[in-house]
């Protein structure tokens, strides 16, 4: 056989491997929450490490991207005549799709960077040995927590988010469009209503807006507790491991994004 | 002349021929187990061999007993082999230091001892049990019979030195907070370290040498059977070298730990070794006292004591 198909297939098999090291690091970080002992006090740690810190870039960035929703879909809509559906048009594209993504990519910058920096300097400094050394399961103590707290926050920012954004594109409607308040709220709830509910009550709107985060948290810490895990080479694979996590949650989230809205968008059609 | 030499000859076979018989009756000694064990031993040194010194009999009891450590022809590979036939054992009390160059295999070879890495050929023993099957909460359960004390001493950073202590015995006893502080108060005092001054400092505040010394106290904070040091005193001045060695001496023999430890600094290792592996290209080049390594006429051991 000839040299490049080997090392073809040992690149391909490497690779296989990777995906595989991955989803069993995610599949022991959630087996381990329940089992004993619980690291609770970690676990309310991250959760303030994770959520409550990352509040502010949210807040930032939800606002400001609401507000230049409306002003953009402002003039287009002007075009038609019905520039008095802004609000349909900010509450739908912030809760199904820019709320998520847009917290999505915020919390994997923020956070999922610190994770893997912190777990990397961790295992280039032995604590992760020095953690199994004295009986700990580091995934158990370290992972474990991060990835509940990702889990339970990001779909907590992301409703932050989407309310802050529609509050945004509230502002600029009443004061540069000239949409009075009530009237911009009512096409926000036309448009949660118009995608339908579940079980009579809950807005398949709302399902498609917190099932997304959910997973994004995921992606998010476990990307970063596995490349912090697997740092090697010292301070410069410390910075190696938080660039991949970087960049491999963020497209993770984008590419996932679509498959999960062709699913939903089909599960929960109205 | 030629009869001269023929007896010669035989009466070396025949010296030969007792020695294997000996050595088989003794093994067949150590075959068995306990007190009968060192009363039998007793009863040989008296009988067989001239009347010894009570360290030889202590000695001989110890050589009876099973190993604490053993390793048995280790053989570990990643990318390219990293240790072949690696062998040696240490017994109760022992000091075993291992010394070779940088890249050598001496850290791994603790990280086998701790079973964070598993060997691809051959067994790693403690008390006569191969750890190398081992589930991994079996191996945490034999981690906590053991003290590591890391290079980088490895104390966690978001932790104080209480927190970093009192760890091992949090996780793992069922101590009260009251009994956990007086614990690690004693062995911070076991370090030479001040409790009062020291306790609620993070990592990042202390010296080289205190870090290390609250990684010794942290290592024997549970109070193990088996103490493992990797380059306990590089990076440090000449005098907190001193202070280090003392220590685990100190600790050795008033607690009768077995150690192992990896060092590249002779004067220590010759300090406070029972027996000295040298490690070069990737097996056990040899093992012995340190009085026979003085004394080893093996060219790489001369180069590596500096000739002397």
């Amino acid at each position: 056989m000839p040299a490049f198909v080997d090392r073809f297939s040992e690149a391909a098999k490497e690779k296989v491997q990777t995906v595989q090291d991955y989803f069993a690091l995610a599949g022991r970080a959630i087996g381990f929450a329940f089992a004993r002992p619980l690291y609770v006090q970690d676990w309310v740690q991250q959760m303030d490490e994770i959520g409550v810190k990352s509040l502010g870039i949210v807040l930032l960035t939800g606002f400001f991207t609401g507000m230049v929703l409306a002003l953009q879909s402002s003039v287009q809509l002007q075009a038609f005549g019905i520039s008095s559906l802004v609000g349909r048009l900010v509450a739908g594209s912030m809760i199904r799709e820019l709320g998520p993504v847009l917290a999505g990519l915020m919390v994997a910058g923020r956070v999922g960077s610190g994770i893997a920096a912190q777990l990397g300097s961790m295992r280039v400094t032995e604590q992760i040995d020095a953690l199994n050394t004295l009986g700990t399961d580091p995934i158990k103590k370290l992972v474990t927590p991060r990835v509940l707290a990702a889990l339970v926050m990001l779909p907590i920012l992301t409703i932050i988010n989407d309310f802050v954004g529609i509050v945004g594109g509230n502002l600029i409607a009443t004061l540069l469009i000239g949409i009075p308040t009530g009237q911009y709220w009512r096409t926000v709830w036309e448009q949660i209503v118009s995608g339908g509910f579940t079980l009579r009550y809950i807005p398949n709107d709302f399902i498609q807006g917190l099932v997304k985060p959910f997973v994004f948290g995921g992606i998010i810490s476990i990307s970063g507790c596995y490349f912090g895990l697997n740092t090697t080479g010292g301070t410069e694979g410390v910075g190696q491991a938080t660039t991949r996590t970087v960049v491999l949650s963020s497209i993770l989230i984008l590419v996932v994004d679509y498959f999960l809205t062709q699913i939903l968008l089909s599960v929960l059609a109205p | 002349m030629t009869d001269d030499r023929d007896k010669t000859e035989i009466e070396r076979q025949r010296g030969e021929l007792r020695e294997t018989e000996r050595r088989r009756e003794g093994r067949r000694v150590t075959e068995r187990k306990g007190d009968s064990v060192r009363a039998a031993i007793r009863e040989e040194l008296s009988t067989e061999t001239p009347p010894t010194s009570r360290r030889a009999i202590q000695r001989a009891e110890r050589e009876a007993e099973t190993p604490v450590i053993a390793l048995d022809h280790v053989y570990l590979a990643f990318a390219s082999p990293i240790l072949e036939d690696v062998s040696f054992v240490a017994r109760k009390g022992e000091t075993i230091c291992i010394v070779g160059e940088s890249g050598t295999g001496k850290s791994t070879t603790l990280k086998l001892i701790l079973r964070l890495l598993v060997p691809d050929r051959g067994q790693v023993n403690i008390d006569g049990q191969d750890i190398t099957d081992l589930t991994f909460e079996e191996a945490l359960q034999v981690r906590q019979r053991m003290g590591m004390v890391f290079q980088g001493a490895a104390l966690f950073d978001s932790m104080t030195v209480f927190e970093n202590v009192a760890y091992p015995l949090r996780e793992h006893t069922d101590l009260s907070e009251d009994e956990i502080e007086q614990r690690v108060r004693e062995k911070l005092e076991f370090v030479d370290l001040e409790p009062d001054k020291v306790l609620e400092q993070l990592p990042s505040q202390l010296s080289g040498g205190m870090r290390k010394r609250v990684g010794i106290a942290r290592g024997m904070a549970n109070n193990p059977e088996i103490m493992l040091y990797d380059e306990p005193t590089s990076g440090l001045d000449p005098l907190t070298t001193g202070t280090i060695t003392r220590l685990i001496k100190k600790l050795q023999k008033e607690l009768d730990v077995t150690s192992v430890v990896v060092s590249h600094d002779i004067r220590s290792v010759f300090n406070m070794a029972s027996k000295v592996a040298v490690l070069h290209d990737r097996r056990i080049d040899f093992f012995g006292t340190p009085e026979e390594m003085a004394g080893s006429d093996d060219p790489y051991i001369r180069d590596f004591l500096g000739g002397t």
